[in-house]
C-alpha cells in the first residue's frame, strides 16, 4: 500500500487522520491505525465452497449499514483511526462499541436477534468508497468436524479473520474472491458478469481456546480446525462463520482496492452480538440436528 | 368460497355419522366462529380427545411441542400466536382447531412459523401462519411430512416449503405473498412425494422445485396470478440436480403475469409462463389447463448458470439418489452452465391465450430437435416452433422443420420486468376463509407415517374453466 493509496482513504473520509507514517513495507500493514499482521493459527484444509445443502447451516443475511472509520476490536475508542470500514448486522457501531453497548443497537440482518457486528474493509474505487450490496453470514461446522460437538459462540468473543496487513497470499481457504453464487474462488477479484455480483469471502476459525474472549492480537484465542480437529490449546468447536461482502461490481476491478491496501489484505471481523438464547437454539437445532436451515442462494433480488 | 365451505361442513358431519366416529364430539357446539349464523361452525373445544392442548395445558404452542412426545396431539384453540415454533419430536400432530382463526403471526420480526427440523413424520394440520420474515411451514431434513390445511399468507421466502425431505404430502393449502415460491418442495430424489388440493397465487412463483422429483406429484391444484404459474427447475446451486421426474397432472394454471408480487430473480426471468421447466428433465405434463399468460403456456426452456458450482451431469448420472449426489466432490466448470430442459413429455393439456405461444421449446446453442422431449394429444393454438406435435409426437417418428418459428429465448435475459415488491407491503387480496379440515376437534392423531397418499393419476381428468 503506497502513500497515495492511504490518503484517498482519508480523502474519501474527510478525517485528519495520521497519514502515512507508520508505512514500513514489510507486510505489517500501513493502516492508519497499525496492524499487527497476525493471523489465527491453522486455516481449513481447502476453500469451503460448493451446492448449498450437503452440510448443515444456518444463514443470516445483513443489509449494507453504514461506514466509518472506526474499530472497536483493534481500536477502541479511538475515532477514525482505522481505515475505512463498511458494516453489516449491528446498526450502532463504531469505536466505543462494546458487547454490552450492541444490544442498544438496531440490525440489518433478516434474523432480528442477530445484532452481531459485522465488518470488512470498504472497497474503493478511486475516492469513492462502493456502497456494498449486502452481506451474508454462513454459519457451519468446520470441515468434517463432528456437527454435534458444536458449540454455539460464547457471550462476548470477538473475532478477526485474515490479515488486514497482507500484501502477498492469503490461504484462499481464508481469504478468496468470487462471482455471485458459484464455486469459483480467487485471489484476485475475477470479472464478474451482470447480474453476479463480485463477492469478497472470508471465512472464521472455528475452534476457541475456551477461556479468552479476545487476545491482544486479536487471533491467538482462536483456531482453524483440519481433519475435522481443533488443534491443541483450542478445545472448544464453534460454528465456522463464512462471512461474504457483495460488491456491485461487474467486470474489470481496476483502479479500485480495499481500503486496507490492495486487494490481498481481505480481512473482517466480528463481535458476537446474537441473542444467546437464538445462537444456542440455531446450534442446537440445525448444527447438531445436521440439517440445512436456510440457503442464502445469491439469487434473490431486491 | 361460502358453498364451498358448506359442502365441506357438511361432508364432514355426514362422514363422522357415517363412520360411527365420536358422536358426542360431533354434536358439540362452540361459540368461537369466524362465520356467519348460516355457517355451521367447526367444532373448537375437541373436549373429548387426547391431547396437548394450547393455550388450556400449555401456554404457547412451543411448550406443548416441547412437552409432546411421539404420536401425540397438539390441539390449537383459536387465537393469535406470536411464535416461532421449533420441533424435533418425531411423529407429532399440530392441528389448530378452526384454520382461519388458529393464526401464527410473525408480525414480521420472527422467522419461521412452524419449522421442523429432522423429526420424522410430524403432521400440521388446519391453521394459519403469515407474516414471517422466513416461511410459513417449513420442513427440513426429514423422513415423513405433512401440511394439511394451512394457509399462508404474507412470508419473506416461502409459504410452505420442504426442502432435503422425503415421504411427504402437501394438501389443502392456501398460500399468497411470498417473493419465492407458494409452496415448494426441493432437493429431493426420489422425493416421493405429493402436492394437492391447492391454491398458490400472488407469489414471485406459484410452485418451485429446486432438484427435485422422483415420484414427486403436483395435481389438482390452482396457480394464479403468480409472476409465473409452476417452476420446477434445475440448479447447482443447491444439490441434488437435475430437477427429474415430476408428474403435473390436473392443475389449473392461469393467468401468471403478475407485476406486483415480490419476486426473487427466477420469478422476473420466468414471469409470464404459466408451467416452466427451465432446465428440467424427464417431467411428465399432462391434463393442465392453462391459460392467459404473455409469455409461453407450458414452456421447456434452459436455465443457463454463469456462476455455476458444478458441472452439468450426464444422463447416465441422472438416476444417483439425493444422498449419492451429497457424496460426490463438486468441480468447477470453469465458466457458465446450461441446463437444457429434456425427455419431457407434455400429452393431453388444454391450453388457450398464451400469448407468447401456448407450447414453447427453446435453448441457447442446442440443436432443440435432439432434446428429446415429446408433446401429444393437446389442444392448443400456438407452438414455437411451430407444429411441434408433428415434429416430436410421443409415440412416433417426427417430420417437419424445426427452424420454422424457432423460438429466440436470449431477449428474456435482458428484458426489463416490473421490480420485486417489498413481500411485507405487496398488494394481496384480502385473505378469505379458507375451508377446515374434517373433524378437526374429533379426529384422532395423525402422524405422517402414511404419506404421501395414493393417487389414481388416471383418474385426473382436465380441470373446467372457473366461471
Amino acid at each position: 500500500m503506497t502513500c497515495r493509496r492511504a490518503l484517498a482513504a482519508v480523502a474519501v473520509l474527510a478525517l485528519t487522520a495520521a497519514g502515512c507514517a507508520d508505512s514500513d513495507g514489510n507486510g505489517a500493514g500501513v493502516q492508519l491505525h497499525p496492524s499487527t499482521g497476525a493471523t489465527s493459527l491453522g486455516q481449513p484444509d481447502e476453500p469451503i465452497a460448493g451446492p448449498q445443502g450437503a452440510v448443515p447451516q444456518f444463514v443470516v443475511e445483513c443489509a449494507y449499514s453504514h461506514a466509518a472509520s472506526d474499530d472497536p476490536i483493534v481500536a477502541p475508542g479511538e475515532f477514525g483511526a482505522s481505515h475505512l470500514h463498511a458494516f453489516f448486522g449491528n446498526t450502532a457501531v463504531d469505536a466505543k462499541t462494546t458487547i454490552e453497548s450492541l444490544a442498544d443497537g438496531g440490525t440489518t440482518c433478516d434474523q432480528p436477534l442477530d445484532k452481531a457486528a459485522y465488518w470488512a474493509p470498504a472497497l474503493l474505487k478511486g475516492l469513492e468508497a462502493l456502497r456494498p450490496v449486502k452481506s451474508t453470514a454462513y454459519y457451519r461446522p468446520g470441515l468434517s468436524v463432528d456437527p454435534t460437538t458444536v458449540q454455539p459462540f460464547p457471550v462476548g468473543l470477538v473475532m478477526i479473520a485474515g490479515n488486514a496487513g497482507a500484501t502477498g497470499q492469503q490461504p484462499l481457504s481464508i481469504v478468496a474472491w468470487g462471482c455471485g453464487a458459484g464455486i469459483e474462488r480467487s485471489l484476485l477479484p475475477p470479472e464478474c458478469r451482470q447480474g453476479r455480483n463480485l463477492r469478497l469471502l472470508i471465512t472464521f476459525p472455528d475452534c476457541w481456546d475456551g477461556a479468552h474472549l479476545d487476545s491482544a492480537n486479536h487471533h491467538t484465542h482462536i483456531a482453524y480446525s483440519s481433519k475435522g480437529l481443533c488443534p491443541k490449546g483450542y478445545p472448544v468447536p464453534i460454528p465456522q462463520l463464512q462471512f461474504s461482502v457483495e460488491y456491485p461490481v461487474h467486470g474489470s476491478t481496476a483502479g479500485m482496492e480495499l481500503s486496507s491496501g490492495g486487494l490481498l489484505s481481505g480481512h473482517a471481523d466480528f463481535m458476537n452480538g446474537w441473542d444467546e438464547a437464538k445462537l444456542k437454539s440455531e446450534v442446537e437445532l440445525c448444527l447438531h440436528r445436521n440439517v440445512v436451515c436456510g440457503v442464502a442462494s445469491g439469487r434473490k433480488s431486491g | 368460497m361460502r358453498r364451498k365451505l358448506i359442502a365441506a361442513a357438511v361432508a364432514a358431519s355426514v362422514f363422522i355419522v357415517g363412520c360411527g366416529g365420536d358422536r358426542k364430539s360431533s354434536t358439540t357446539t362452540t361459540a368461537a366462529t369466524p362465520t356467519s349464523d348460516s355457517m355451521p361452525a367447526p367444532d373448537t373445544t375437541g373436549a373429548e380427545l387426547a391431547a396437548l392442548r394450547v393455550p388450556g395445558d400449555y401456554p404457547t404452542i412451543q411448550a406443548a411441542v416441547d412437552a409432546a412426545k411421539p404420536g401425540e396431539l397438539i390441539l390449537i384453540a383459536p387465537g393469535t400466536y406470536h411464535e416461532a415454533v421449533q420441533v424435533s419430536t418425531d411423529q407429532l400432530t399440530i392441528r389448530g382447531l378452526d384454520r382461519n382463526t388458529v393464526v401464527l403471526d410473525g408480525k414480521f420480526d420472527l422467522d419461521n412459523g412452524i419449522r421442523i427440523l429432522g423429526a420424522k413424520g410430524v403432521a400440521v394440520e388446519n391453521m394459519t401462519a403469515m407474516n414471517f420474515t422466513k416461511n410459513g411451514f417449513f420442513w427440513t431434513g426429514v423422513d415423513g411430512y405433512r401440511g394439511s390445511y394451512l394457509t399462508t399468507y404474507r412470508t419473506g421466502d416461502y409459504g410452505v416449503y420442504a426442502f432435503d425431505s422425503v415421504n411427504g404430502q402437501i394438501d389443502h393449502i392456501y398460500a399468497a405473498g411470498s417473493p419465492d415460491a407458494g409452496v415448494y418442495i426441493g432437493e429431493c430424489y426420489p422425493c416421493n412425494a405429493v402436492l394437492s388440493d391447492t391454491v398458490s397465487e400472488h407469489n414471485g412463483l406459484g410452485y418451485s422445485g429446486t432438484n427435485s422429483g422422483g415420484n414427486l406429484l403436483i395435481i389438482n391444484s390452482t396457480f394464479r396470478f403468480n409472476r409465473a404459474g409452476i417452476v420446477p427447475n434445475s440448479g447447482s446451486y443447491e444439490l441434488c440436480y437435475p430437477e427429474r421426474e415430476t408428474t403435473i397432472i390436473g392443475n389449473l394454471v392461469y393467468s401468471n403475469n403478475q407485476g406486483d408480487t415480490p419476486a426473487i430473480d427466477v420469478a422476473l426471468l420466468a414471469m409470464g409462463n404459466g408451467i416452466i421447466v427451465p432446465g428440467g428433465v424427464l417431467n411428465d405434463i399432462e391434463n393442465n389447463l392453462v391459460y392467459d399468460h404473455d409469455k409461453g403456456g407450458i414452456s421447456l426452456v434452459p436455465f443457463l448458470e454463469d456462476d455455476p458450482n458444478d458441472s452439468v451431469p450426464a444422463p447416465e448420472k441422472w438416476s444417483m439418489t439425493c444422498a449419492e449426489s451429497k457424496q460426490v466432490r463438486p468441480v468447477d466448470p470453469g465458466g457458465a452452465i446450461l441446463w437444457d430442459s429434456m425427455q419431457n413429455t407434455v400429452k393431453g393439456n388444454v391450453l388457450e391465450n398464451n400469448r407468447g405461444a401456448d407450447i414453447l421449446v427453446a435453448s441457447v446453442g442446442t440443436d432443440t430437435s435432439t432434446l428429446g422431449n415429446c408433446f401429444a394429444g393437446n389442444t392448443f393454438t400456438t407452438s414455437l416452433p411451430k407444429n411441434i406435435e408433428m415434429l416430436a409426437p410421443c409415440d412416433a417418428t417426427g417430420t417437419g422443420d424445426w427452424a420454422d418459428g424457432a423460438y429466440d429465448i436470449l431477449p428474456w435475459l435482458t428484458e426489463v420486468h416490473p421490480p420485486s415488491v417489498d413481500w411485507k407491503t405487496s398488494s394481496l387480496p384480502a385473505l378469505e376463509l379458507q375451508e377446515n379440515m374434517p373433524d378437526a376437534a374429533t379426529a384422532p392423531a395423525r402422524p405422517a407415517t402414511d404419506v404421501p397418499m395414493t393417487v389414481d393419476l388416471a383418474a385426473i381428468t382436465v380441470p373446467k374453466k372457473p366461471a
